[in-house]
């Protein structure tokens, strides 16, 4: 079958989820998630107007842009886009939209009450047709918490700034490695990842820091990973030219050669986001008072 | 005076600049271009891998493991790839061969003499999954075209600090 495993756990402290593999991310914030300019201008005005003279600007122009037509159809070839996938693909064009879930998983609330649902077992001769017919061990494992976030009150004041600055940047860790991405970046990664094709999605979920031009929300070590999205795809390998090193031994004509030559997984930077105040409340944050180590957004002096 | 000359204080009209129709109103506003180049991936995700080429001989027994590729693995392979058109054809007294053909115009092939079908299938993915580039050797692990985030630092801007 074309799916493939659905978990990358690596060995190191870096992991990466597999996540809806057969869902296009949402390419262009929604409304829901941007910020309506009075009530963003309202919480600026209880802030330090000082600090924050040029963020608000640069915050209405933001929303500008949001409020502008932003539905730009994704695909430009239709017929040869993710053709990768074409088990999926026969599945579900037919279908259009209809297998698309109403909310992204990252918003579905974290905390597992349930055991994973058993799958049905199918023949192998039909097509998966829905998440229920993939094997177990092949679905995205949904990350299981003991309990919801707890937001304090001052990140739930200062995340809207975070949020309003457009370009977003994470400095994702995978195996220990810190990779500073934006949208849209291709990463090729230091080693080649097992179990991945071309046209999968991966999503990041260890981050040292997100932040905008000028706010940064800094992890200790790490920013939970209910706070972001980052997700990218896997858009092939790549192999570096053959290396050729030559061993010599002493008073020995003969010499040794060493090739190598070795591989990367390539990807592409999807998406960037950090997620508003107002989704980690449906996600079923609970906000919490201040504490002395909570994460808290920086502002940039 | 001389014959063809212009009197004192009277200008030359100059062949190239029409003085009376430049003015600042009239000057158009150029807009500046913005080139947007191809991320695959971010969107739509094409495989960059368009074409396969198998060639093979029928007398050679370096293309042993080659023929029973063709026969057995390739039909099952080519379904499951509809993207990528596959060609066949028989290349007497030759080694077999596998070429890729890439979007970007690139071709890579690979020689399959003697290996087994198991390995060519290994070379076949490796065709696949490539994207056609020159090898490289690169230290950086991300590449971005989008500008710095942050921002450049400047000495003239932000606060002093002491030390």
């Amino acid at each position: 079958m074309k799916v493939n495993m659905a978990r990358y756990e690596a060995a190191s402290s870096a992991s990466v989820d597999f996540l809806d593999r057969n869902r296009e991310p949402p390419l262009h914030p929604t409304n829901n998630r941007t910020i309506s300019s009075p009530q963003f201008a309202l919480s600026l005005r209880k802030g330090s107007l000082t600090m924050f003279s040029r963020s608000v600007l640069r915050s209405f122009a933001s929303d500008l842009r949001f409020a502008a037509p932003s539905s730009i159809s994704a695909a430009p070839f239709p017929q040869r886009a993710c053709l990768h996938q074409t088990a999926w693909l026969r599945t579900t064009q037919t279908q259009s939209h209809s297998a698309i879930p109403d909310t992204p998983l990252g918003a579905i609330p974290r905390v597992q009450d349930t055991q994973p649902s058993t799958p049905t077992s199918t023949p192998n001769t039909t097509t998966p047709q829905t998440d229920a017919d993939f094997p177990n061990a092949k679905k995205p494992v949904a990350p299981s918490f003991d309990a919801p976030i707890e937001v304090t009150k001052s990140l739930m004041s200062t995340l809207p700034h975070l949020v309003g600055q457009s370009p977003h940047y994470v400095v994702a860790e995978l195996h220990a490695r810190p990779f500073l991405l934006t949208e849209g970046d291709h990463l090729r990664l230091p080693f080649l990842m097992p179990n991945v094709k071309p046209g999968d999605v991966l999503r990041f979920n260890r981050a040292s820091a997100v932040g905008s031009r000028d706010f940064t929300l800094k992890g200790s070590p790490h920013v939970d990973e209910r706070l972001f999205e980052c997700r990218v795809r896997v858009t092939g390998t790549e192999s570096e030219p053959l290396r050729i090193k030559e061993k010599t031994k002493r008073r020995q004509r003969h010499t040794k050669t060493a090739k190598s030559k070795h591989r990367y997984t390539i990807m592409r930077v999807m998406e960037v986001r950090v997620k508003t105040p107002e989704e980690l409340l449906e996600e079923g944050a609970v906000v919490v008072e201040d504490t002395e180590d909570t994460p808290k957004v920086e502002a940039r002096s | 005076m001389f014959p063809g000359s212009f009197p004192v204080g009277v200008r030359k009209p100059c062949k190239w600049v029409n003085l009376k129709n430049t003015s600042i109103t009239t000057m158009p506003v150029k807009a500046i271009k913005t080139i947007s180049s191809a991320r695959n991936g971010v969107g739509a995700f094409i495989l960059q891998c368009k074409r396969l080429d198998f060639h093979y001989c029928n007398f050679g027994g370096s293309s042993r493991g080659m023929l029973s590729f063709l026969t057995k693995d390739l039909a099952a392979f080519a379904r499951e790839h509809p993207q990528i058109e596959i060609r066949v054809s028989p290349r007497p007294a030759k080694h077999p061969v596998i070429k890729g053909h890439y979007i970007n115009g690139h071709e890579k092939a690979i020689c399959v003499r003697n290996l087994e079908p198991s390995e060519i299938m290994k070379k076949t993915n490796i065709l696949k999954e490539a994207n056609g580039e020159k090898l490289k050797r690169t230290k950086k692990p991300v590449t971005s075209l989008n500008e710095s985030v942050r921002g450049i630092w400047s000495p003239y801007h932000g606060d002093l600090r002491g030390v």
